[in-house]
């Protein structure tokens, strides 16, 4: 077994040891730089991975502690997984980078240490889900990847954010409970954990006709408690407050990683469990379709309504996940590959955008509202050219990451009619919107304030710096040299 | 010559701009220099290029095998690379008396020089996507110019502006996908690009998409119903609206849908379907509307803003004829259209610089006051008016000759209503210069006491612009034997 | 070729003349120039219609449309005519002007009009004519607003849109005349190309109504003839003259080279369009008389009339036979010479009493008696008594519409006899009244008022060109009949 084939444990390994390992270390400052070093080795890690196995297309199953199943653990790696780790843990590390100003201001001293140990266990949990081939390690990292997520958003003491909290706390436990139910359901059906285990005994059900009630409601369940912790519209409701209120690395998180994971998750399901076929017959994917839609629009309008920036950006992130499941909800090969990129896409841009949008109310005494930043960044330039690379790749122009997207949706589509007329209109209405929104945004922070308005020059954060340049080389590089990174996703979901 | 410097006339510029607005100019005549001598170089380039065209294409970025952005002249493209070309140093200079009392002026002129390469993109694209982005670049570049002032009614045409091109740009998205599944190729292709294997079967899916491109592209060259960010849009300072306004972005939006119409889908396609008689019956419709408005407006710069409205009409309608003859119309009124819309757009811009009036009711005894302007005036309405030999009766005519050829009922209605938009011109643009040279009984000279033509900067341009349209009226014949070459996809 | 040139002449003499009259404000130095262009347009146009029929290519602008000019036949008619007239109204005008003020302003665009309607006779095709049409109308504006008050203002529009839109419609049909005639070079007999025409004869009817009534307009044919009655009172004496005079038949001329040398008369004859074209001049003829009748304000009473008048040219011409045609140019010569010469007796009475309206008019003949009777013998040739050249005009006219017509020739004579007397009622009050006032008239402050020879020198010549030209019609109709017999 070659030793690349190792790494997909030692980056989980890393996260976990340093979550670990923090608490033992002197402050805040110390416990930051290990979970930079955790992210870091990700990234590394699973890069050298992927190169590995990208071009040569493999995938391989690791079992852990060498215990075959049904007694030990698995971990099923390829293409789609090697990218979407890597890509993971490069947003991790930037989104600490860049909210990593804010962290020390707005969480106390002595809790800290604590919020990077939960930064470490969302990873470590990402990681697992990313690359899990067990049902049962899936839940487990969901209910920790849950736990930790409220606990970083709960990091910024304000009467607000609990409130907040409490809100995404029952709703995220909600839908692991429906998660759950849903494991359990299937367990008792099949008597399996394992992926491959379950996906012969669940193709062998379908092929005999037998608990075919039992098995929609199954699917029905994951998917309900799966969408309702990513936030698939109509139970998006948690997600802008718990935004609104967050320190910035936690909303960047929030939004760009925690809940891709679960909609990662749903994915693999689909493919390594519940084949992609009789997800089809059984119709979850039009449901799924609609919901994107609605998410796509009701997103948009949401946004178009707020004067706060960063509620702005929760309910951009509502529509931009809507996308995502629009392309899922298409049920082919091509949509959902289209669907993956989209998650490659925001994850890219949403932390930037949050990140930018802080640095630039810094200067403004971190007044969120949109008409108190008027010429902010001219005061911040990076944050300001960052709020506008990730504005534009939003609304979709071409040479942003954005528009590629839109580009595979609607090609992806291309093969069904009553499918096709939907998501064009609804792709193109959604452009629109979004142009709504963020045009005037970005105009706001362009335009010369007038007398007395203006705040202190910003001097130029190091962290903030890199963080922001490394996402807009990646907008800009999805935008333009998404080829190879498609042809990865591609082969990853025919490996699947 | 060397392929790479076709991307020239399109990058400097919008480098030229960028670079003002990162390390403003403060001193006036500095940053007029350096405008000027922005402009000029990349004319010089860009008609370089447009000549002594070097064979072949640029790619400049490749993302997949049928998707790339590259630029390449062909016949079309270079009409249309030539008429900015030409325009755009002689607003310039206009622009640098105007905008004095506009203010502003780094932040005008920074985007204004960016404007200029993306219109070159626009016409050097050789493929849809290539155009696309030049498109959506455009809607952005302009943005800040038409909300310059940015007072209330700026921001809010700014923001009308902006909603409509990027909905119509939306649409236009969805064509051009279509355009990657059932064609060939998305560069273009005279005659079109329809794989015959993939669209059989498919007609009226693909008519419909078309006629969502058509309105989607339509919504720059102000087709009816979504002609209505163009009036709002004559808040912009004056330079902006005679040149954008009038010539660039209105005939962006043209260019491109000529670019769909012969290039893309193919005329042979869409002749005689239902989808013609779409497109056709909103450009008739559009023609008639434009000048009404228009007679009813006495907000000067709104009027011909409408007149705009109109006559871009005029082109799509050529267009949707779908034959050669109908290229050539559209071809020759989008070139003399622009000659001719540019010069009454400085004049208006003239009175308001130095009087500061804006209504037609206003301009009593101008004619004296300010001979210059008027005469450029007067000349270029009776071009627009179609009055033989000017060059606005050659297209006037090359288009309805080719609605006649056609024998189709409809395109005889559009005739008709080239008649009536014709009637209607010329009420709404004589009454501005019968007033301005016969005031009525009871006017007040003092009223014009103080009323003169404005210097050189602006009147030369004028002048020059109004020799250009008596003279490419009598001189159109070269010109129009290029359209001609163009139509039948030699060139 | 060189010779050819000389074709310009008389085109751009007065134009370029024109420009200059605008610059001179000394009135004597002004007269003395309108003179000598007026009377050197005047030779140039008489001694071009000696030349053999000469062609000038001018300028190519492209497609299939060339700026062209020829000397025909009917050009050589329409200059003479033209030139002759304005000359004499232009010494009117010397007098006239004084109080209507802006001189310069008047004559400049007079001169011009000339040398506009002089290119519009030599115009060889229907580009040329279309341009040339399409400039008359612009440059005959500032003539009707001259006075600049409000119904001036209001009633120059009312003509640029009328006029703007006849034309446009005669430019639909050249559109339509482009594709289905082999040239759009003006020739004896047309130029349809048969080929493509056949199949789509009604398509080509209705082509040629719609140019009618376009060209019409000017000619103040129903339904666009509205403009006239408008304009007129408004306007300054003598350019009414000339616009219902001269300005009416550039109109008819107009009809005249699309009917008989682009479509030709074979064509057209028996056609549906034909028959609607009668009624509407009929009917006209009708109407306009009427309305003379009730009509009291002097100048629009006449411009009634003209409107009635001209409609009898265009019934001329839409019997499309050779005595109708006949008929229509003698009406066109009459026509011409006669309402001129009363827009000119009616300007002298307004000049001098400031009288306009024909209630105010008792005794007038008293007062100004040359220029009423010289009124008076053009009120008889326009009512078309023998021997005043009305009616020679008119018994061509009705000889040409029983000859051919059957019950529509029957209705059409009888519709002019019913107009002649109309006209009689309108005209022959000015002159009773104005000779014989009655026992209530004041004839102790009677004052003569008769201006002075610059007006009525001219008006005395055309009163007796109209009587002269009805005793003796001999050389005109053998004129006219050299133009129709290459037509018919």
């Amino acid at each position: 077994m070659p030793f690349v084939y190792n790494f997909p444990f030692f980056s989980i390994f890393i996260c976990m040891i340093s979550g670990i390992v923090t608490p033992l270390l002197k402050n805040g400052r110390w416990a930051y730089r290990l979970s930079l070093f955790a992210s870091g080795a990700g990234v590394l890690l699973s890069g050298v991975l992927l190169g590995r196995i990208g071009p040569a297309n493999e995938s391989f199953s690791f079992m852990m502690g060498h215990f075959p199943a049904p007694w030990g653990n698995e971990l099923s790696v390829g293409p789609l997984e090697a990218v979407l780790a890597t890509a993971v843990c490069l947003v991790m590390m930037m989104a600490l980078l860049g909210g990593s100003r804010d962290i020390f201001e707005d969480v106390l001293p002595e809790k800290q240490k604590l919020y990077f140990i939960m930064m470490d266990e969302i990873l470590a949990a990402l990681l697992a889900l990313t690359y899990t081939n067990d049902i049962f390690t899936a839940y487990v990292f969901i209910e920790i990847s849950t736990i930790a997520a409220c606990a970083i958003v709960m990091a910024k003491d304000a009467s607000a954010t609990l409130v907040a909290t409490m809100r995404y706390l029952i709703m995220s436990l909600l839908g692991s409970g429906l998660v759950l139910i849903g494991i359990v359901l299937l367990y008792c059906i099949t008597g399996h954990l394992l992926f491959p285990s379950l996906q012969q005994w669940v193709l062998e059900l379908v092929a005999t006709g037998q608990y075919t009630i039992p098995l929609t409601v199954v699917v029905g369940l994951i998917v309900l408690g799966l969408g309702i912790k990513s936030a698939m519209f109509p139970f998006h409701l948690w997600l802008p407050p718990a935004h609104g209120s967050a320190t910035t690395a936690s909303s960047s998180v929030l939004s760009g990683l925690v809940v891709k994971g679960y909609i990662i998750l749903m994915i693999r399901l689909f493919y390594k469990v519940f084949t992609i076929e009789v997800i089809r017959e059984l119709r979850v994917t039009n449901m799924i379709f609609l919901f994107g839609l609605a998410g796509m629009i009701i997103g948009s309008i949401g946004a178009m309504k707020e004067g706060h920036i960063k509620r702005m950006l929760a309910y951009s992130s509502v529509a931009q996940l809507g996308y995502v499941f629009m392309g899922i909800g298409l049920g082919t090969d091509i949509g959902i590959m289209a669907a993956c990129f989209q998650i490659l896409v925001h994850a890219c841009t949403k932390p930037m955008l949050f990140s930018c949008a802080s640095a630039l109310s810094a200067g403004r005494h971190h007044n969120k509202k949109l008409h108190a930043l008027r010429g902010a960044a001219y005061e911040n330039k990076l944050a300001g050219i960052g709020f506008t690379v990730g504005a534009l790749s939003m609304i979709g122009i071409p040479l942003f990451a954005g528009f590629a997207a839109k580009v595979f949706f609607a090609s992806a589509t291309m093969a069904q009619p009553v499918k096709m007329w939907m998501t064009l209109l609804t792709l193109a209405l959604s452009t629109v919107l979004n142009a709504l929104y963020y045009i005037p945004a970005v105009t706001v922070l362009w335009s010369r304030p007038a007398e007395g308005e203006t705040g202190e020059k910003q001097p130029v954060h190091p962290a903030f710096a890199v963080s922001t340049v490394v996402f807009i080389a990646a907008v800009f590089f999805l935008g333009i040299c998404y080829e190879p990174v498609v042809t990865l996703i591609q082969n990853g979901l025919a490996l699947l | 010559m060397p392929v790479w410097m076709l991307c020239l006339p399109v990058l400097f510029p919008i480098l030229a701009g960028a670079v003002m607005l990162a390390r403003p100019i403060e001193d006036r005549k500095k940053r007029q220099i350096y405008v000027a001598g922005a402009v000029i170089v990349n004319a010089v380039l860009a008609l370089t290029v447009l000549i002594w065209t070097p064979d072949g294409v640029l790619t400049l970025l490749r993302f997949s095998d049928t998707m790339q952005i590259a630029l390449q002249i062909d016949g079309a493209g270079r009409v249309f690379g030539i008429l900015v070309s030409l325009l755009w140093p002689l607003t310039t200079f206009y622009s640098f008396e105007y905008m004095k009392h506009e203010g502003r002026e780094n932040k005008f002129f920074g985007f204004f020089t960016m404007t200029f390469g993306v219109i070159e993109g626009v016409a050097f694209a050789d493929n849809f996507l290539t155009l696309y982005l030049f498109y959506e670049l455009l809607t952005l570049a302009t943005l800040p110019l038409v909300m310059h002032s940015m007072d209330g009614r700026a921001r809010y045409a700014g923001k009308k502006y902006l909603i409509y091109s990027l909905s119509g740009a939306a649409f236009a998205f969805i064509a051009m996908i279509f355009l990657l599944t059932y064609g060939s190729t998305l560069d273009f292709t005279f005659g079109g690009v329809l794989d015959p294997s993939r669209a059989s079967g498919h007609e009226t899916l693909l008519q419909t998409v078309f006629v969502l491109g058509f309105f989607g592209f339509g919504v720059k060259a102000a087709i009816f119903p979504f002609h209505g960010w163009l009036p709002d849009a004559s808040v912009a300072p004056t330079p902006v609206s005679a040149l954008l306004h009038a010539v660039a972005v209105v005939k962006a939006g043209v260019f491109a849908v000529i670019r769909l119409t012969y290039y893309g889908f193919g005329c042979d396609f869409l002749r005689g379907s239902w989808a013609q008689t779409v497109v056709m019956t909103a450009a008739v419709v559009t023609i008639v509307y434009g000048s009404a408005m228009a007679l009813r407006t006495p907000h000067l710069k709104r009027r011909l803003a409408y007149s705009t409205v109109s006559n871009l009409s005029y082109i799509l309608f050529s267009v949707t004829l779908m034959t050669p003859a109908g290229l050539v119309g559209g071809l020759s009124h989008m070139v003399f259209h622009a000659v001719i819309k540019i010069t009454l757009f400085f004049c208006a811009g003239a009175i308001i610089y130095k009087t500061h009036r804006e209504y037609v009711y206003q301009l009593d005894d101008f004619g004296r006051a300010m001979p210059v302007t008027m005469a450029a005036f007067t000349i270029a309405s009776l071009g627009l008016m179609g009055i033989p030999p000017l060059a606005g009766f050659v297209s006037k005519w090359g288009i309805a000759t080719a609605a006649v050829e056609t024998g189709m009922p409809l395109a005889y209605a559009g005739v008709a209503a080239l008649i009536v938009s014709a009637l209607l011109t010329a009420l709404y643009l004589m009454a501005v210069v019968l007033r301005a040279y016969f005031p009525a009984k009871g006017f007040d000279p003092a009223s014009v006491k103080e009323v003169e033509d404005p210097n050189r900067l602006m009147t030369v341009p004028l002048l020059v612009l109004s020799a250009a349209s008596v003279l490419l009226g009598l001189c159109a014949s070269p010109l129009i034997a290029v359209f001609e070459q163009i139509a039948a996809g030699l060139l | 070729m060189f010779k050819s040139i000389v074709l310009l002449l008389p085109i751009l003499l007065p134009l370029i003349g024109g420009l200059v009259v605008f610059r001179m404000r000394d009135a004597k130095a002004r007269r003395i120039a309108v003179s000598a262009c007026v009377l050197c347009t005047l030779v140039s146009a008489v001694g071009v219609s000696f030349l053999p029929d000469l062609s000038l290519r001018i300028w190519d602008l492209g497609g299939s449309i060339a700026i062209y000019l020829r000397l025909d036949a009917m050009g050589r008619f329409f200059l003479c005519l033209v030139s002759g007239i304005w000359t004499l109204v232009a010494f009117f005008a010397y007098e006239y002007m004084q109080h209507e003020g802006r001189e310069e302003r008047f004559f400049g665009f007079y001169t011009m009009t000339l040398g506009i309607l002089m290119g519009l006779g030599l115009a060889g095709n229907l580009l040329t004519l279309y341009m040339f049409y399409e400039m008359m109308t612009l440059i005959t504006v500032p003539l009707v607003i001259h006075n600049g008050s409000r119904e001036a203002v209001a009633a120059g529009f009312k003509y640029l849109g009328y006029s703007t839109f006849g034309a446009g419609l005669a430019l639909i049909g050249f559109f339509f005349l482009n594709r289905y005639c082999s040239t759009t070079e003006f020739s004896a007999g047309g130029t349809l190309d048969f080929s493509l025409a056949a199949g789509n004869e009604n398509l080509l009817f209705a082509v040629w109504l719609l140019m009618m009534i376009g060209f019409g307009c000017k000619a103040g044919m129903m339904p666009l003839q509205s403009w006239l009655p408008t304009a007129h009172p408004v306007a300054p004496a003598p350019a009414s003259a000339v616009l219902s005079g001269i300005i009416t038949k550039a109109g008819v001329l107009a009809i005249i080279r699309v009917t008989f040398y682009l479509f030709g008369a074979d064509f057209l004859r028996g056609s549906w369009a034909q028959t609607t074209l009668l009624c509407l001049a009929l009917a006209t003829v009708f109407a306009g008389s009427m309305l003379a009748y009730k009509e009291k304000v002097f100048k629009k009473r006449l411009a009634y009339s003209t409107v009635s008048q001209v409609s009898y040219v265009l019934f001329g011409l839409f019997l499309l036979n050779s005595v109708g045609f006949t008929g229509a140019l003698l009406q066109v010569v009459f026509h011409a010479l006669v309402k001129n010469l009363l827009f000119l007796a009616a300007g002298a009475v307004i000049y001098k009493t400031g009288k306009t309206d024909v209630r105010e008019l008792v005794g007038i003949g008293k007062q100004m008696p040359i220029v009423i009777w010289c009124f008076a013998f053009g009120a008889l040739s326009l009512i078309g008594i023998p021997p005043t050249a009305g009616f020679v005009s008119k018994w061509y006219l009705a000889q040409g519409g029983i000859a051919d017509y059957g019950i529509l020739g029957i209705v059409g004579a009888a519709i002019l006899l019913v107009s002649a007397l109309l006209t009689a009622g309108y005209l022959l009050p000015v002159v009773t009244r104005g000779f014989f006032p009655g026992r209530d008239f004041d004839y102790a402050n009677l004052e003569k008022k008769e201006p002075s020879g610059y007006m009525t020198v001219p008006l005395v010549i055309l009163a007796a060109l109209a009587v002269l030209l009805g005793i003796f019609p001999g050389g005109l109709i053998e004129w006219i009949s050299g133009i129709s017999a290459v037509l018919f």
